[in-house]
């Protein structure tokens, strides 16, 4: 029984395989946040907790679901760089920014306040989280750490564990309040602009690399694609998948910044602006 | 103020952190990261070289080959697998051919890769060209009878091949020798690469290969 994805060197087939390691991950997500709705909402019983924040919760919940298990987490650990890539988009970009968009902003603030959100608040701030965001897409890109971690489940955890605590890290200060460590609209823009630069060097690594860089999958049984247009396609996702995600986050932070700083008359006609600060 | 040392902390550790990597990164596709040979090889290299092997058995397009009269001059890269091979075979063929690909033509035109069937049965001459086809028109396939074919990996000092149980539907493996034989253009076989050997290693091996038998020629 494998408990989590990782690389076993055996023919790919197309047959289902259960991780019950993934299930636990993400019932336990679930879990969690239904947990922390019911405490906060008992503690701020004057507060509102939107559907729609929770349908977002549950729809990055389901992004890292289908990121771990069978068969994009069983292709992505051990046959295939371009679908270890989309792993990536969806456990490092998509995942943890739908996560963070599941809590409104003053459960952000709540928890930024609570004695407990300081590690926090010394953590989640631009530079460092734009730097340890990196530093982690760097390391977990390294080849030897790659051909290293991947054939063990621990280590294959450790790489994805490692994507979703990053992407939560760079997430927050572009989406938090800012009464919780988020950054003014401009500044959320720069922010979000500044973390597209620094993936472009190991996507490019990727693109015009001669030979495969990862010995893990050169070495496994093909799937489709040869090691040098999997690892191509990799590096092109890596740059232009990521990039529209940010893009997307940075055009949607700007309409309603716009739409906030409107003034009333010709606002009342369109749409409420937001509440200071609260969360895109 | 701790907020501030955090701060730093994390800063330092990512910046020195992106500055390793990056060049581990830059590094990572030359990177040799085993022992080399006494010649300079990545591959592992035979102590006594032996001489290229005296075989004959036929081509895809049903012409007679003679191992040894028609590679005569060229660098040959011999291999003994079949075309349902689930890994090492296809990877080997498709690492040399990304390879060949790469190298200027002065080299990959002096390079033959021969692959033997060791699976008769179902590796037709047309599935056999078909399968090679696949990866570079250039690689040279070989049938033969099983008995031709047991001959030849005597001759040429490997492994046996032995099938295994077919299973239910019939489907069966081949336990083969799963190395590359690198005969240098002084007919000598110089060098062996077992499964897991990289196109990094055959990069770097195959202009060294062409050298040292043009040398030893000379």
């Amino acid at each position: 029984m494998n408990w989590w994805c990782s690389a076993t060197g055996a023919e790919w087939t197309w047959q289902w395989q259960p991780y019950p390691g993934v299930w636990l991950f993400v019932l336990s997500l679930v879990a969690g946040y239904g947990a922390v709705r019911w405490r906060l909402l008992r503690a701020h019983p004057s507060r509102n907790w939107p559907g729609w924040r929770t349908a977002l919760f549950l729809v990055g919940t389901v992004l890292l679901w289908l990121a771990t298990d069978w068969p994009l987490g069983t292709l992505g650990a051990g046959y295939l760089l371009s679908a270890h890539t989309a792993q990536y988009l969806l456990l490092a970009l998509m995942g943890p920014a739908l996560v963070l968009l599941g809590f409104p902003g003053w459960a952000a603030e709540a928890a930024w306040n609570a004695r407990a959100g300081r590690l926090l608040r010394g953590l989640v701030r631009p530079v460092p989280s734009l730097l340890a965001f990196n530093a982690i897409l760097f390391v977990t890109h390294v080849p030897s750490v790659v051909d290293g971690l991947m054939p063990s489940q621990l280590g294959s955890l450790a790489i994805d564990l490692s994507w979703i605590v990053g992407g939560l890290w760079l997430w927050w200060p572009a989406l938090a309040p800012e009464r919780a460590g988020g950054l003014s609209p401009m500044g959320r823009i720069g922010y979000l602009f500044a973390s597209t630069v620094p993936p472009t060097i190991p996507a490019a690594f990727l693109t015009f690399a001669d030979y495969p860089l990862y010995g893990l999958y050169e070495l496994a049984p093909r799937v489709g694609l040869s090691a040098h247009d999997d690892q191509q396609l990799a590096g092109l996702l890596m740059k232009f998948g990521a990039d529209p995600v940010i893009w997307l986050a940075m055009a949607v932070i700007f309409f309603r910044w716009q739409a906030a700083i409107t003034p009333p008359d010709s606002a009342a006609a369109e749409s409420p602006a937001p509440a200071p600060g609260v969360s895109v | 103020m701790r907020d501030r040392i955090y701060g730093f902390t994390i800063i330092r550790g990512a910046a020195a952190a992106l500055a390793v990597l990056a060049w581990a990164c830059g590094n990572a596709e030359e990177k040799v990261d085993k022992p080399l040979s006494p010649s300079g090889l990545m591959g592992v290299e035979i102590p006594k070289p032996r001489p290229k092997p005296d075989f004959t058995l036929t081509t895809t397009e049903g012409k007679p080959f003679s191992f040894r009269r028609d590679t005569e001059g060229y660098l040959t890269l011999l291999f003994f697998g079949y075309t349902h091979c689930p890994d090492v075979c296809p990877i080997h063929m498709a690492n040399i051919a990304a390879v060949l690909r790469k190298l200027p033509p002065s080299m990959s035109e002096r390079v033959r890769v021969v692959m033997v069937t060791t699976d008769p049965a179902r590796d037709t001459p047309p599935v056999l060209r078909s399968w090679l086809d696949h990866f570079d028109r250039s690689f040279i396939g070989l049938v033969g009878t099983e008995q031709a074919l047991y001959a030849a990996e005597e001759t040429a000092g490997v492994m046996p091949s032995m099938p295994d149980q077919p299973d239910s539907a019939g489907d069966y493996t081949i336990g083969h020798a799963a190395q590359v034989t690198a005969f240098t253009t002084d007919n000598m076989a110089r060098a062996v690469y077992p499964s897991g050997i990289r196109q990094r290693d055959w990069a770097h091996d195959i202009p060294v290969l062409l050298a040292l038998g043009d040398k030893k020629k000379s």
